[in-house]
């Protein structure tokens, strides 16, 4: 399981980031949620990143499946970036009522996301990757 | 699974599907409202009378909560579990239809007790509800890879079968077409599925997935998320044997009860655990329904210990309607924005609303502090016999309902509006 503990924890440390930077909007310190906000969207668009050019191909060759679920998994992934550019938007405006309300949507969007990866996607990719090869990818993950 | 790439919102059931049956629950809610001002008006015993009970119990169970967790489940079991319905549009159509009318000559069929309305009110519930059931008890048994939740609405579904069969069975009895052998049992047993099966079960393995999600919270623990629904399904069905073989069912009960108790308890510290700083109104319905949740089956536990008053059983189910209101409201205040932004956004309109503009929190907010109002003056409806506080409690009641029918109907305009009038980008 040291594919879904790993990337589990990437998960959870982005909703982590992502909570402070919506306290920070409800106590209306915008300073300090644009630098959290920041720190989100960096942490989220680099764990996307580590999935998209590392952890998906691997799949995709060991199953030899393009249009399951990784292109799925992809295909929300835009979603989310088109998200976060709207939020920077909304906290370059200081526009409170748009960030929530835009905050709200990309918790569910993601939530969801990432609870169908950890069950589903990360899960198979524990169970078919073989060791030495899921051991190398995540190494590779790592020093992105 | 994957491969049905069912697993996906992309996968999610047109608007219209879910906004048709949430639409129709509300209006019932509307109407039960309307009732409930006229029985004040009328005698004593046409207020809290058999006929009386029976009518407000049936727009409550089918007419409301039922039309609220059918739009629930074509809109989650795509989603949630995986699950593909095909033609959704439809199905939903026919059940819809089937529903609306069943539910309409069932009321006709109480109040004038006519042979001919049971005997239709059992052909439409029947062909409606006994239809769209099978066709997603189907598609959730066939998933291999069960999660907490999906395994949770195979026994909510599962319950509303027996329950749906149960009360046919009545209703063909009180049309006088079955001679109404073991009638008191299969009664309570219908009660029993209806209630902490169908509508307790089903809010309860949607909250496993939708509580962590919608509020990032730790998870459930394993036992109550892998066993709950489970065990509750169980003791329901051994509760059924025992009465009909005429032997008390107090332990069964008081087991029962202990187990609600022991979900809504784990679910109030999940919400207080979250993670997100938000506390909106949806937050306050979870944790207000989960409240009544306890002191309903606190009341039903005491009710099996001690000798009950009449009125205190009165206030239990009170509870339990809160309870289920409670959370219906929570999750139709997440899911029709959400689900307006996200159907709008994937067609490609840049300037789809926002959740917000969909239907603000602020509405919300407004609609809980009705529903408290609601829910405090139907306290001293279950002990005082006073005209004005039944008439205001059932305004109260009237109102909650119609606020939220409004926003409904205003966020399907915000719809199609948008999809009227703005700019689509195709891609
Ligand atoms: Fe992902
Ligand atoms: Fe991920």
């Amino acid at each position: 399981m040291i594919i879904t503990q790993y990337m589990r924890e990437e998960h959870r440390h982005c909703d982590d980031v992502f909570a402070d930077a919506e306290k920070a909007v409800i106590d209306g310190d915008f300073q300090k949620a644009e630098e959290r906000f920041i720190a989100f969207a960096d942490d989220t668009l680099k764990h996307f990143k580590k999935e998209e050019e590392t952890l998906f191909p691997t799949f995709e060759e060991v199953t030899g499946n393009t249009e399951g679920p990784t292109r799925v998994m992809r295909f929300e992934h835009e979603q989310v970036r088109g998200l976060i550019g709207k939020m920077a938007g909304a906290i370059e405006k200081k526009d409170k009522d748009a960030y929530l309300s835009l905050a709200e949507s990309m918790m569910i969007l993601l939530q969801q996301h990432n609870m169908k990866e950890e069950q589903m996607l990360y899960a198979m990719c524990d169970r078919m990757i073989p060791q030495d090869i899921k051991e190398q990818t995540l190494e590779k993950m790592k020093a992105l | 699974m994957f491969s049905q790439g069912g697993l996906s919102l992309e996968q999610a059931p047109p608007i219209s599907v879910v906004l048709r049956f949430f639409i129709t629950g509300a209006a019932f809610g509307v109407l039960l409202g309307v009732y409930l001002i006229g029985s004040s008006f009328s005698s004593v015993q046409a207020f809290g009378g058999n006929t009386f009970n029976l009518i407000v119990t049936h727009i409550l169970a089918l007419g409301v909560m039922a039309s609220f967790m059918l739009g629930a489940l074509f809109q989650m079991l795509p989603v949630i579990a995986g699950v593909v319905i095909n033609v959704p549009t439809k199905k939903a159509m026919v059940v819809h239809l089937l529903l609306v009318v069943g539910v309409l000559f069932q009321l006709f069929a109480f109040s004038k007790n006519s042979s001919f309305f049971y005997l239709f009110s059992a052909l439409f519930l029947g062909s409606g509800l006994l239809y769209a059931t099978p066709v997603m008890l189907k598609e959730v048994m066939s998933i291999n890879d069960h999660s907490s939740s999906s395994k949770g609405m195979l026994f909510a579904l599962g319950s509303f079968v027996i329950a749906i069969g149960f009360g046919l069975y009545m209703l063909l009895t009180l049309g006088g077409y079955s001679s109404g052998s073991f009638f008191t049992e299969i009664k309570e047993a219908h009660y029993s599925f209806a209630l902490m099966g169908w509508v307790g079960l089903l809010i309860a393995s949607i909250s496993f997935q939708v509580v962590e999600m919608f509020y990032v919270t730790p998870k459930y623990p394993e036992v109550i998320s892998r066993y709950f629904t489970l065990t509750v399904f169980m003791l329901l069905l051994l509760k059924t044997m025992s009465l009909m073989a005429g032997v008390g069912t107090n332990i069964i009960d008081i087991i029962l009860a202990l187990l609600f108790i022991a979900y809504a308890t784990i679910t109030l510290h999940r919400l207080y655990k979250r993670k997100r700083p938000t506390s909106d109104a949806t937050v306050w319905f979870w944790r207000l329904g989960m409240g009544l949740l306890i002191v309903g089956m606190t009341l039903t536990l005491l009710g099996n210990i001690i000798d009950f008053s009449h009125k205190l059983q009165l206030l239990s189910y009170i509870t339990f309607i809160g309870f289920a209101l409670s959370i219906v409201f929570a999750m139709v205040y997440k899911i029709v924005p959400f689900l307006v932004w996200f159907h709008l956004s994937n067609q490609g309109y840049m300037e789809a609303p926002m959740m917000h503009d969909v239907i603000h929190p602020k509405k919300a907010k407004i609609h809980f502090v009705m529903h408290i109002g609601m829910l405090l003056s139907w306290l001293p409806v279950a002990f005082l016999d006073i005209l004005i506080i039944k008439v205001v409690a059932s305004l109260l009641l009237l109102i909650s309902f119609a606020w939220l029918l409004y926003h409904l109907l205003d966020a399907g305009g915000k719809y199609r509006y948008t999809q009227k009038y703005c700019e689509r980008i195709e891609w």
